[in-house]
């Protein structure tokens, strides 16, 4: 029986693993660039989360594949909780040691992943999260956000609720609890009030039971903000109870998949979103965008696409423009990155990195004839870069005290 | 008053498809011993085949959907289920999980992350009023085909030669098997009627809820829930923990909405404090 020394081991495994050590410093200057992509994979928000995971990974398509010179590789993980997705933040920067993050659907989700960005310095770009809290009293150095929040959507269709009896129905986490919170916060302000309220916990497949409440309360209209499959249910059984067209419903935060996952029959109200993919509005980049989405997809992007695109894009031209992947000289890039193809320069606002852009209201069309086009763009949340910048409040307001980097 | 008797009638409509989804979970287990996981997922399959049908070929083709999904589950058992029979249950759970999963899976590929659009059948367009109870058409046709496919099964097993073979075989399979019985076969025949069932469910459901790869998780834990309360194995406790389940989540949204998706877990604890095997488990031997 042959049996090597016992010090050559030793003294061959320290050189594998200095080889392997000052090989993996060596991947990490010339290898890919990763990038994290953290969205819902299952659960009420798969849809959303695949729209917007598609729509990052086409803005590196877009981009070239390549950042830095570097190939760019992309690690798509699950949003499925808060606690999974706070998980999944943690092992981007273990194990995938990404640059960056874009992703982070929900409120309570992107709450959670927000600490492990800060403290494991990834620069994060949330693409859907819209509760006030996101960019105020949690916010921190290495969170962005896209999506408006929610005192924003609301005030966007409550000037048409002037004087009517509202029924809210809102889901039972974070986002929901701060629109219930803020809309109930302007019903003096329109002459409105409150007919009842449900907070829905997420999930609810049978909302029947909610819709006979509603009946029973008899509001002149229904303001909420159900998320995803919880949206598309509540639709579908809304229709099914013959209560389309007897009550307007109105909701922020929508997606485009929440209607396109029930069809046009079920479809129906008055929404805020961020984009659309039909509005004429849009720039041209957004139109090419729409494009190469249809052309790579075989459908128009949702506007949980064109946030992944928006964010994802932001994070690049910002890494470009820091001239290296260190997570400081990004978080810069990206307080001082602008859109220059909107109605006026959309920006990351530096004391809160909330995204300033107006969002889109929409009207469910009375005919639908496209297989994907159910709305009309019927107005804005606010135009002009002055009303913009008023909408989403001033720093007192905001109460975001942003740390170090 | 109007509201609650309308909630509860609601309640029971909602019960009536948590019984339909339980009653092949409570069967498989009863049967076979098995603790299928994956009873959503056929639940699921109904749905998107029947969605599949319906879209293509009408509503009336969509009968076939559950006769599909047994035909899998059969042959489910006879590839994977049938050598977990007389292991731990710990076993069944977790390669019935991972089936779940297998499942999920499969349906995502074939059609996609998203929900699909299904609508009640045209005839079952409208609204029912029957005093202070409001309901739709349709709802009351998922009602009056509950209690007839529960009444159909209860007549099977309890009436008829092959009932018989499968509750003695559940009992006492070594003696079924020396009277010359095929038992293999048997079992193989009772997985895929639970599947089917579970399938009947998804049928009804898919016009009620979206149809997405995401309904199965949400129909496997009212089922197991159902299942514990009603007693292990127990087709009369499924169908009355399932309407207990139905009218106390109805009731909750009236009263307590931000707890009705726990109110039938709190039932669940409550009645197994008092009764820890169901409101009619029974002991069986071979699970003791």
């Amino acid at each position: 029986m042959v049996t090597k020394p016992k010090g050559a081991l030793g003294a061959f495994a320290l050189a594998m693993l200095c080889s392997a050590a000052f090989g993996a410093d060596a991947s990490a200057q010339d290898g890919p660039v990763r990038l994290g992509i953290l969205t819902p994979k299952q659960g009420a928000s798969a849809s959303i989360g695949q729209s917007m995971a598609r729509g990052a990974e086409l803005a590196i398509e877009l981009h070239g594949g390549k950042v830095l010179g570097r190939d760019i590789k992309t690690v798509w993980l699950d949003e499925a909780s808060p606690q999974v997705a706070q998980q999944n933040m943690q092992k981007m920067a273990d194990d995938y040691s990404v640059a960056g993050v874009v992703g982070g659907n929900s409120s309570s989700a992107t709450l959670a992943m927000m600490p492990v960005a800060e403290r494991e310095k990834i620069p994060f770009i949330s693409a859907g999260s819209a509760a006030s809290e996101v960019t105020g009293a949690s916010c921190n150095r290495y969170t962005f956000r896209t999506q408006a929040p929610v005192p924003v959507q609301v005030s966007a269709v409550f000037d048409r609720l002037k004087d009517q009896k509202l029924y809210f129905m809102t889901p039972s986490y974070a986002f929901g609890q701060d629109v219930l919170r803020t809309a109930r916060s302007m019903l003096d302000g329109v002459g409105a009030s409150e007919a009842g309220n449900d907070e829905v916990p997420v999930n609810t497949a049978d909302y029947s039971s909610y819709i006979l409440k509603i009946r029973q309360a008899s509001p002149d209209a229904v303001f909420g903000a159900l998320v995803g499959l919880d949206l598309s249910n509540f639709l579908k059984q809304w229709r099914e109870l013959g209560m389309q067209g007897e009550i307007p419903v109105y909701e922020v935060a929508v997606s485009d998949t929440d209607f396109w996952d029930i069809g046009p029959d079920a479809s129906t109200g008055i929404h805020v979103k961020p984009w659309y993919y039909n509005d004429p509005a849009n720039p041209d980049v957004e139109k090419k965008f729409v494009e190469a989405y249809e052309e790579e997809h075989g459908q128009p992007p949702s506007d949980k696409a064109w946030s992944g695109w928006f964010a994802m894009t932001a994070m690049l031209d910002s890494i470009e423009a820091a001239g290296s992947t260190d997570p400081k000289e990004v978080v810069k890039q990206i307080e001082s990155w602008t859109y220059d193809a909107g109605e006026f320069p959309y920006y990351f606002r530096k004391w809160d990195h909330q995204l300033i852009r107006p969002s889109v209201i929409v009207q469910v069309k009375d005919e639908i004839t496209d297989k994907w086009d159910y709305m009309n763009v019927i107005g804005t949340s606010t135009s002009g870069k002055e009303d913009t910048l008023k909408a989403f409040g001033t720093q007192e307001e905001i109460g975001c005290k942003m740390g170090e980097l | 008053m109007e509201i609650i008797l309308s909630q509860a009638a609601n309640g029971v409509v909602l019960g009536v498809i948590y019984i339909l989804i339980s009653v092949g979970l409570s069967i498989t287990f009863g049967m076979l011993g098995i603790i299928n996981f994956a009873h959503g997922a056929f639940f699921a399959l109904g749905a998107y085949f029947s969605y599949e049908l319906a879209s293509r070929f009408g509503w009336s083709a969509a009968i076939a959907a559950p006769l599909l999904a047994a035909a899998i589950g059969m042959l489910v058992e006879v590839v994977l289920i049938r050598r977990l029979y007389g292991k731990e249950p710990l076993l069944s759970l977790v390669v019935t999980f991972a089936l779940a999963l297998l499942i999920e899976a499969v349906i995502r590929s074939v059609w996609g992350t998203g929900g699909r659009p299904l609508s009640p059948p045209a005839i079952f367009n409208g609204i029912v009023e029957i005093g202070p109870i409001l309901m739709t058409t349709y709802r009351f046709a998922v009602l009056v085909i509950t209690v007839a496919v529960l009444l159909a099964l209860w007549a099977f097993l309890a009436l008829t030669p092959y009932g018989r073979v499968i509750r003695a075989g559940s009992r006492d399979p070594e003696m079924v098997d020396m009277l010359g019985i095929n038992l293999p076969r048997v079992f193989t025949a009772v997985f895929g009627l639970g599947c089917g069932i579970a399938a009947i469910a998804g049928v009804l459901a898919g016009p009620l809820w979206t149809v997405s790869p995401s309904m199965a998780a949400n129909a496997i834990m009212p089922a197991f829930v159902i299942v514990a309360i009603g007693g292990l194995g127990s087709f009369s406790g499924a169908v009355i923990a399932g309407l207990f389940v139905g009218i106390t989540t109805a009731l909750t949204v009236q009263f307590w909405p931000e707890a009705s998706s726990a109110a039938m877990y709190v039932l669940m604890l409550l009645i197994l404090l008092v009764r820890p095997r169901g409101l009619l488990g029974t002991q069986w031997e071979r699970f003791e």
